[in-house]
């Protein structure tokens, strides 16, 4: 980090900042004119953020009309166990591929990022018969499956690149004191490699918060609908309900912000800094 | 002691054994409107209520989603559903989806051998759908039409006191209707607006100048002089008249009726209940008028949204259904959809009731649906909307003459059909079962390769008996592993293997289950195209163009903010918001932006002198709307993961290249991106192939390909061009060319910058 900055740095920096905050909040608060506007409208002509006719109708609609706190547990209960799996899984098989030359290594990484390459397109049909055959339908555990494994391949890839930047100086003194190769990981490694822990966690999440296509799949009973399948439930073939959808999406966004408010303390750890010489 | 045990044991399960099984439970996919549901819902309630011992499960699906998900559960599983609503153009499709390879029946099952003829006796002739004489579908309620809306406020303030009758009358009225209302040059009051995009509004019009899509035998008829007049008409009203606004899609004209900016509006019965409610619209009904040339009435299409029961359903469920369809399509039900919603009503009864016959609006539309005519239901339907949505589209913009578009949309609904078809009555050779027989062992030989590496290499690592550090060490590092190979090879290996096999087969829409292996075909089909190359190349620019920007501008991003900065952290929150956001809304939205007259953009750029841009309608625009919304939506992502590389860079580095006199660009090149890459190496590999395969983002800000097939990308042209057309075994090679594509793609980005080596 670089402290010596200057008025005009610092001014400029100000600057840049504030003009890619807007650009990046600008749509969003678009978003949220749709959801004050009463009478469903997705246009309009003028650039006021607050229509002239703003009301929380739609939020009160949302919550009393249909049932969003029920999509909302539903949404929270798998991506929560997505996440926690996500974290797992990546965080031990990351360390493997940075670490050790094991038979099937590189076929393995290679593997990974071959399954990140199918279209959508090739999966749409056999995806339907898959989950029917598997007795997957209407099952919490077989989103939770489907969505860990999405978003896997870039969990691991993500730290494994992250160990790959940690020196290995750092277990072997570990290993030298006698410490098993899984305490070295869990006790050393693992809270250096925080802010990669944390990209991964958000990513598990994202993936599962606002997938789509295999959740609409899977979950025939609408008791069990998430988030996202019940939002899509507010579009019609012709009309769609706007203003509510609009407030979903808000709502929906809500607890991702959050999440990152409460990780990104992780995200700037600096603990490696100074714990190795030379 | 032992009697009084069992007795008490036996009082334990009376109460089991009395409250019987559990109720029976029944399935039913429907598709009606958000605004509708809630009246839907009631009545199932009260059909639980009245059957105890029934319990139904109403699923909403989306028009595609319904069509699509009810053909393949229905044809390949048993989970289907019992009962389905939909429209009655979803029959030639479900018709032709057998049961199975030895089953001639299709999935969908004859009412006239479940319904009683006195029952179906009830009902109006256009409401029991007859296709290849049986009745698949009972409509509860007619329409789905389109009508002349008016706003009656607008037209008393220019002295009119009625809608139009005629052509000529729709076009004077217009032109009055049509106005500046503050002098300022532009026009804010239209006399008419529509969705001229889409060829559902454009039929009315080529009807009523005497056209017919389809003539008996199945062929379509789209280059008639009918065809001609009514594009031409469309592009009078346009450029001549100046009584339709220069871009208007469905959502335009919606809102500027809505909010009374415009006087008439050409929509269907599923909207009329909005406008009704709206309070600054005067509404009144009236029927599209007659055409003079011909003296006909426009002719709208009518088709009805019934229920049909899915074959697979038999036995008690069977009888469920039956009650079920029975109260949802009663009297009482239909009255109420009549009157919340002013649905037109199926039962013989209703049509003379006071109810129905003392509303104003019910009344124009039993007119206009006299006139009109019914959607034809064969599957090749999909195929001529899909031909004159392109020719509409570029008639519209000036691309092509009424004439040319003529001729061009009934040259690709030929060329549509007949791909249909082409792979149908293939008649197996000896060879075509030995490619099979070949092909299946190959695949059975991959799987078993695939297995051995990963399963059994695995299980020696494990298994051996030696006690080596590198044995241990490789243990080790296979127990590390394992979940997440055995997760990810479980769930992905049966799609691929399954995509494989179907690439080299004719499944399409006649062989659903009969499908052969016919060898590398499909594969020469999609290869011989010239519209395969023009959108690799336009993949290709996309996918480099978006990952370029994400990356640069993310890191750009990442290093600014990696200081002591006061307000960082409100700044990191607001740059992460497009990452947070559901894409769908977002992506809708910044459509809205683009639009030519009201969107955001243009309205942005006014303020600096510059004129509105055509972005939609232009297709190089539109592509790049389609970048600059993905840009937006891509670089948090790479500022997240730049951000937390950057924290693994120690200080002493930048210090000891300060005291040695480096730059601050110095510093940036030769500390920051090699420390940078192992962890932004595959955050950008994945970034591209994420990128390629990105379907939604040009999806829904080009509506589908918009203008005119023009903006695709390789997934979104599969999606629209096969999928559509239920081309499964076209689709699945093109599938597994673009993965071949982009596997080569990636893997020589990645081998450039060496990444598989540790740092």
């Amino acid at each position: 980090m670089n402290n010596k900055n200057n008025i005009y740095e610092l001014t400029l920096i100000y600057f840049i900042l504030t003009v890619f905050a807007a650009i990046s909040l600008y749509p969003v608060l678009r978003v949220l004119t749709i959801s004050l506007r009463p009478g469903n409208n997705l246009l309009t002509e003028s650039l006021a953020i607050i229509p002239k006719d703003a009301s929380f109708d739609n939020y009160v609609k949302l919550f009393q009309a249909k049932p969003f706190l029920l999509w909302l547990r539903n949404s929270f209960l798998v991506t929560a166990m997505v996440t926690i799996l996500g974290v797992v899984l990546a965080s031990t098989a990351g360390y493997a591929f940075s670490r050790y030359e094991f038979p099937g290594r590189k076929a393995g990484l290679m593997s990974l990022l071959v399954t990140q390459m199918f279209p959508a397109t090739m999966l749409l049909l056999p995806l339907y018969i898959m989950i029917a055959k598997l007795h997957l339908v209407n099952s919490m555990l077989g989103l939770v499956v489907m969505y860990s494994a999405t978003a896997l391949p870039f969990c691991i890839w993500m730290m494994k690149g992250y160990y790959d930047t940690i020196p290995f100086s750092l277990e072997e003194s570990a290993l030298v004191d006698g410490a098993g190769r899984f305490r070295s990981f869990s006790t050393i490694i693992l809270p250096l490699a925080a802010p990669a822990l944390v990209i991964t966690a958000l990513f598990s999440f994202m993936s599962a918060w606002n997938e789509y296509i295999v959740a609409a799949q899977v979950m025939l009973d609408d008791k069990l609908f998430t988030l996202p399948v019940g939002l899509k439930s507010l579009q019609g073939n012709m009309s769609t309900e706007w203003g509510m959808y609009a407030a979903g999406s808000l709502l929906v966004s809500i607890p991702v912000v959050i999440l990152f408010l409460l990780l990104s303390k992780w995200l700037v750890s600096g603990l490696t800094l100074g714990s190795v010489k030379g | 002691m032992k009697k009084n045990f069992l007795i008490i044991i036996l009082i334990f399960l009376l109460p089991v054994i009395l409250l019987g099984s559990d109720p029976l439970q029944i399935s039913l996919w429907h598709q009606m409107e958000p605004s509708k549901e809630p009246l839907l819902k009631e009545l199932i309630a009260e059909f639980e209520a009245a059957n105890p011992d029934i319990e139904v499960n109403a699923l909403h699906k989306g028009t595609e989603e319904l069509r699509t998900g009810f053909q393949t559960v229905a044809a390949f599983t048993n989970t289907a559903p019992e009962l389905v609503y939909g429209p009655s153009d979803n029959l030639g499709a479900f018709e032709v989806m057998k049961l199975s390879d030895s089953n001639e029946e299709s999935i969908i099952a004859p009412l006239e051998d479940i319904l009683s003829p006195e029952f179906l006796d009830k009902f109006m002739d256009q409401a029991k759908f007859l296709y290849k004489d049986h009745i698949y579908m009972l409509a509860d309620r007619l329409g789905n039409h389109l009508s002349l809306c008016c706003n009656m406020e607008l037209f008393r303030e220019v002295g009119l006191e009625r809608p139009p009758e005629t052509l000529a009358e729709l076009i004077e009225y217009g032109e009055k209707l049509t106005r500046d209302l503050d002098g300022d040059g532009t026009i804010d009051q239209w006399g008419l607006v529509w969705n001229y995009n889409e060829p559902f509004w454009y039929v009315p019009f080529f009807g009523g100048y005497g056209g017919e899509v389809f003539d008996e035998n199945n062929v379509p008829q789209l280059d008639s002089q009918a065809a001609i007049d009514a594009f031409q008409l469309i592009v009078d009203m346009r450029n001549k008249y100046k009584i339709i606004p220069e871009e208007c899609d469905y959502n335009i004209a919606d809102n500027k009726f809505k909010q009374g900016r415009a006087a008439m509006l050409v929509n269907g019965d599923w909207s009329w209940n909005d406008y009704i409610k709206s309070d600054k619209v005067d509404f009144q009904l009236a029927t599209l008028p007659i055409i003079e040339k011909t003296g006909m009435y426009c002719k709208p299409m009518i088709s009805a949204t019934g229920y049909s029961i899915s074959s697979r359903t038999k036995g008690e469920k069977l009888d469920a259904a039956v009650k079920l369809l029975k109260y949802l399509t009663s009297e009482s039900a239909q009255k109420r959809f009549a009157v919340q919603h002013k649905s037109f009503p199926s039962l013989k009864t209703l049509q003379t009731d006071p109810l129905f016959t003392e509303d104003k609006v019910l009344q124009v539309s039993a007119r206009q649906i006299e006139v009109g005519v019914p959607m034809p239901v064969i599957p090749e339907m999909r195929a001529a909307w899909d031909a004159m949505r392109p020719a509409l589209q570029n008639v519209v913009a000036g691309a092509l003459t009424p004439a040319e578009g003529a001729a061009y949309q009934q040259k690709l609904a030929l060329e549509k059909i007949n791909s249909m078809y082409e792979d149908a009555g293939l008649v197996v050779t000896t060879g075509e079962k030995v490619m099979k027989a070949v092909l299946y062992i190959l695949g059975i030989a991959l799987g078993i390769y695939l297995c051995y590496v990963f399963i059994f290499k695995f299980l020696k690592v494990l298994l051996r008996n030696s006690n080596s550090v590198i044995t241990r060490n490789n243990r080790f590092a296979v127990v590390m592993v394992m979940p997440a190979a055995v997760l990810l090879f479980g769930v992905v290996l049966y799609p691929f293997i399954y995509n494989i096999v179907i690439s080299f087969s004719n499944m399409s829409m006649t062989n659903i289950h009969s499908w052969r292996v016919i060898g590398i075909g499909q594969y020469l089909k999609v290869l011989s195209e010239a519209i395969f190359y023009s959108t690799l190349w336009k993949t290709l620019v996309w996918t480099t163009v978006n990952v370029f920007f994400h990356v640069v501008l993310g890191v750009f991003l990442a290093v600014i903010l990696n200081r002591k900065l006061w307000g960082k952290a409100i700044f990191r929150v607001i740059l992460i918001l497009p990452w947070a956001i559901p894409q769908y809304i977002v992506a809708l939205t910044w459509r809205g932006m683009f639009m030519q007259d009201s969107g955001a953009i243009n309205l942005l750029l006014s303020k600096f002198g510059v004129d509105a841009i055509n972005w939609l309608s232009d297709p190089t625009l539109a592509f790049i709307a389609c970048i600059i919304t993905n840009v937006w939506l891509g670089v948090p992502f790479m500022m997240m993961i730049a951000l937390g590389g950057l924290q693994s860079i120690p200080h002493e580095l930048y210090e000891a290249a300060r005291i040695d006199g480096a730059g601050r660009w110095e510093q940036f090149k030769r500390i920051t991106i090699p420390m940078l890459k192992p962890v932004m190496i595959p955050a950008i590999t994945l970034g591209i192939v994420w990128t390629f395969n990105n379907l939604n983002v040009v999806w829904l800000i080009s509506n589908g390909g918009e203008p005119a097939d023009s903006t695709h990308i390789l997934v979104t042209y599969v999606y629209r061009a096969a999928f559509n057309l239920y081309r499964y075994g076209y689709a699945a090679a093109f599938s597994m060319i673009i993965f071949i594509i982009l596997a080569i793609f990636s893997i020589t980005f990645m081998n450039r910058s060496k990444v598989a080596e540790k740092a």
